[in-house]
């Protein structure tokens, strides 16, 4: 099946190194500490942070920094089909995994010791990538909630198809059964903290490919900050500043 | 508190972003310093502070703060002064649910104890604690330490600390006649407590 047609088009209009549109807001659950919902394309994710609150299970309380929760669901109606299990089955339990690793790696634990941080992830429509979509979504909800953290931690998926890499894959070109590369990065500091692939890769491509995720996540960092100064922005007006 | 020189609010900065070099700056609120390169880093979304030292401190290295628009909840810190509600009255001391640190209410309660040689300042071995407070009353005190797991260690031996507010068994909210007793205005009935000095 062609991915890529001969004109450089992929099956949704877009250039191989462009990525889809991306759509953020700040806030959206009100009882939450933090909160954001996140679109690339037509993946909606929605994150709800809540902490540093005291810890509910006194056993896995650390006396040196906070605890770190992370859960990732995917709604019923996500997908085509209606889901039957959206959380609890093993994809869910890995991919909360990768988030809680990834955000945990960022924020500054040891400043709130003896306290829980607890990061919700659901997602509302899937359509490839929800992974890295989670990942920027629980950044914004994060800053939002006046989390400290190292940097904004931002992710994009990379594949390659038709030999030619691509960036930002959907669903159909992620079924494709070509390799996936899923990269997090802190853009500022210029540190990887997620990489994940599956299938197999040449050394050389591999750097291709991983270099062209990199530069995805380098454009959602800058969409991500924008989105963060316009909030703060807006605050400072309602305040009367 | 020291009393800073001269503050300025500057430009908004993101997480991630670099506010200056550790050898010109210290790293405050909202902001740390990566040890690798000797870089200060900013940890929250907000409005990038100055904070210039006093002239005659060791260190002459402004200190940059990032001020955040999301204002946590209060936590207690030694030597605040809180204002709690007694749950739970015993042989040696009396439970207390803290509800404000200073002039802010805390988002979750915490649990405070104030033991019986921290009721008073003198004769401490000899103080009743049901003489000194019951359920529900509403005290100021002071926190003495973190204490352990479960509560915070509190102490009202001072004058201006105490129950600042009772309800009698008649219900109604009584009013203070002297510093162990107070009554109640629908019965006149009189009730011991460890009254706070209000006032001048």
């Amino acid at each position: 099946m062609e991915y890529v047609s001969p004109e450089g088009l992929r099956l949704d209009g877009r250039r191989p190194t462009e990525m889809r549109q991306l759509r953020a807001e700040v806030g959206v659950v009100a009882k939450a500490d933090g909160s954001a919902s996140f679109e690339m394309g037509n993946t909606k994710v929605i994150a709800a942070v809540y902490g540093p609150r005291e810890v509910q299970n006194k056993g896995q309380q650390m006396d040196d920094q906070a605890l770190v929760r992370c859960e990732y669901s995917m709604a019923n109606f996500s997908t085509g089909d209606r889901m039957r299990k959206p959380k609890g089955d093993r994809r869910s339990t890995e991919i909360s995994l990768v988030i809680r690793q990834t955000m945990e790696a960022c924020i500054l634990t040891h400043l709130m010791p003896r306290s829980q941080i607890d990061i919700f992830v659901q997602v509302l429509q899937a359509d490839g990538g929800t992974r890295s979509a989670c990942i920027n979504a629980a950044t914004l909800a994060l800053a939002d909630a006046g989390i400290p953290m190292r940097d904004l931690v931002t992710s994009c998926s990379a594949g390659y198809l038709n030999n030619i890499p691509l960036l930002d894959l959907n669903y159909v070109e992620d079924s494709a059964g070509g390799p996936d590369v899923t990269v997090g990065i802190l853009p500022k500091l210029d540190k990887v903290t997620l990489l994940q692939m599956d299938a197999k890769l040449p050394i050389d491509i591999f750097e291709n490919v991983m270099q062209l995720a990199i530069e995805g996540c380098k454009a959602v960092a800058n969409y991500i900050r924008e989105i963060l100064l316009e909030n703060t922005k807006k605050l400072e007006f309602c305040r009367g500043v | 508190m020291k009393v800073n020189k001269e503050e300025t609010r500057g430009e908004l900065v993101t997480p991630g972003e670099v506010l200056g070099k550790s050898a010109e700056l210290k790293a405050g609120k909202g902001a740390y310093v990566s040890p690798h390169n000797k870089t200060v880093y900013a940890s929250l979304t907000g409005f990038r502070t100055l904070t210039y030292p006093l002239p005659d401190s060791p260190d002459t290295r402004p200190t940059v703060d990032v001020i955040g628009h999301k204002a946590h909840g209060a936590v207690p810190e030694i030597g605040a002064i809180v204002i709690a509600r007694v749950t739970k009255v015993m042989a040696r001391m009396a439970s207390a649910d803290i509800m404000c640190v200073g002039p802010k209410s805390v988002r979750e309660k915490f649990s405070g104890i104030i033991r019986q040689q921290d009721v008073r300042a003198t004769e401490i071995d000899k103080v009743d604690m049901h003489s000194s407070f019951r359920p529900g009353d509403i005290v100021r005190a002071l926190v003495l330490s973190l204490g352990d797991a479960r509560a915070y260690h509190l102490s009202t031996a001072k004058n201006e600390l105490g129950v600042v507010s009772a309800e009698s068994a008649a219900g109604a909210t009584m009013v203070p006649i002297s510093w162990t007793e107070m009554q109640c205005p629908l019965t006149g009935q009189i009730e011991q407590r460890k009254v706070a000095k209000i006032g001048a």
